[in-house]
């Protein structure tokens, strides 16, 4: 390690880095490494899918807004992350390509909100939350934190330096 | 906090901006099968901007017109009179709709969004169903939530009411009677019935959240109600209420709509706003 002199240390610890921050609109995913932060807005009955490699730090976060792809074939190819069952494995393999690794992933889960009433045909939310479990179930992965359902409007923001993941409804903030 | 009452809020909507009188002028022959380029032209030469909004609309690909319509007359053959005029309508009213809506937390450009996506989502759903009749429907989506724009100072001036433990399992329209006397949808008919707006697209507008209890209900209000739900519930315009709306479930009977054309919509919502919006320059970012 190459020792620099004090005058630059002292400059470089002044310096802010601007974190690169990325905002994952419904229906992508976004990967990035340490010193990016993932942003998504106005989770109703969607999903958010944080995955974290805490060792790597390396991590991904997905928007998806339905559970199974076969609703729309042509969509399932042009925007496979609109959907639960395409979005979830594509967001663990780019993380993996990324140097993260299965057994060490924190994976936390948001979104999944209902409108009120008993309405079936409604809860897309909770069939995108079943889908999700039933995925990592066959998968072999743990679920590490959650934060689902209701009416709430969730934002989500991940840094990737640390993992830490915020979810903000109205004015609030509270950590996953 | 001071609880305005319904007295306040009725002269506020008294205030409320008069409709551009292009949009007037519009509303009056709209029940003229035989309205000329002519006369339509007449009443847009006088506001430049206004025929640039309209063409720019008309352009966009979510109509998918086969070639460029560089003029009213060409928009006139193209899409026909019923059409034209809701067209210049949604583009007299852009102005007002992409306020800021304080209160319902919806940043400049949001209820636009939202109002586009009702829009767009509301004829998807229609032609999914195989409805007929609903001619209004696009401009009565796309006006449904002006109420917010006047009763969103109030809510903002109620946060601690409105966010009130007991009121979370309460549709979110009964929330606004129990508290103003007065809801958004209400408040927004007596708007646009101010503006002299047809009774099919005032009353769609009236009973957006509360369908069952239009007398008697239709097609119109049922889809743009089913549209509007679906729209927050894929975030397109979700405010400080989140879903804390209840989708009736005799609409969906109604209408004999099935889950899976409410996924197959869903699924092709965004596509239509972004090819819809693409000719608006709206922007919103929210700080985090
Ligand atoms: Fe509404
Ligand atoms: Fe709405």
């Amino acid at each position: 390690m190459i020792l620099r002199p004090a005058r630059e240390r002292v400059w470089r610890g002044r310096v802010k880095v601007q974190p690169m921050k990325q905002i994952v609109a419904v229906g992508d995913m976004k990967v990035g490494r340490d010193g990016d932060i993932l942003v998504t807005h106005a989770l109703g009955s969607c999903l958010g899918l944080v995955v974290y490699d805490p060792v790597a730090k390396v991590g991904g976060l997905l928007h998806a807004m339905l559970p199974l792809s076969r609703i729309n074939l042509q969509k399932a190819e042009s925007h496979p992350y609109m959907f639960v069952d395409r979005g979830v494995p594509l967001l663990f393999k780019a993380v993996y390509q990324m140097g993260g690794q299965k057994q060490r992933l924190i994976v936390k889960a948001t979104g999944c909100g209902s409108p009120l009433g008993k309405n079936a045909m409604f809860k897309i939310g909770e069939r995108n939350y079943k889908v999700l479990r039933k995925l990592l179930e066959k998968n072999n992965v743990a679920l590490h934190a959650e934060d689902v359902g209701g009416t709430d409007s969730r934002t989500v923001h991940v840094d990737l330096s640390s993992g830490k993941t915020i979810i903000r409804i109205k004015e609030k903030r509270k950590e996953l | 906090m001071k609880r305005p009452s319904e007295e306040d809020i009725i002269s506020r909507i008294d205030a409320f901006p008069n409709i551009p009188s292009a949009a007037a002028k519009i509303l009056s022959l709209l029940d003229d099968p035989d309205t000329s380029a002519e006369q339509i032209g007449e009443i847009l030469r006088y506001d430049p901007g206004l025929t640039a909004n309209l063409l720019k609309l008309t352009n966009s690909s979510y109509f998918g017109l086969p070639s460029k319509v560089g003029s009213v007359n060409q928009a006139l053959v193209l899409l026909g009179w019923k059409k034209l005029a809701q067209l210049i309508l949604s583009a007299c009213t852009t102005a007002v709709m992409a306020k800021p809506v304080p209160g319902y937390d919806l940043q400049p450009g949001e209820l636009w969004r939202h109002s586009i996506a009702v829009s767009v989502v509301a004829e998807g759903l229609s032609r999914e169903l195989g409805v007929t009749g609903v001619d209004e429907i696009f401009t009565a989506a796309l006006l449904h939530d002006v109420g917010k724009l006047v009763l969103g100072d109030f809510i903002r001036d109620n946060t601690s009411s409105i966010d009130d433990e007991s009121l979370r399992e309460v549709s979110f329209e009964k929330v606004e009677q129990r508290l103003f006397g007065i809801d958004h949808a209400e408040i927004g008919a007596r708007i646009l019935s101010n503006w002299s707006f047809p009774e099919t697209i005032i009353t769609a507008v009236r009973w957006h959240h509360d369908p069952d209890a239009a007398d008697p209900p239709n097609n119109l209000i049922d889809v743009v109600h089913i549209a509007n739900v679906l729209c927050l519930m894929i975030g397109i315009g979700i405010g400080r209420e989140g879903l804390q709306y209840t989708p009736s479930e005799a609409a969906t009977r109604r209408l004999g709509l099935k889950g899976e054309q409410l996924e197959i919509v869903a699924a092709q919502a965004m596509g239509w706003v972004e090819e819809l919006s693409e000719s608006f320059s709206v922007h919103f970012e929210e700080e985090f």
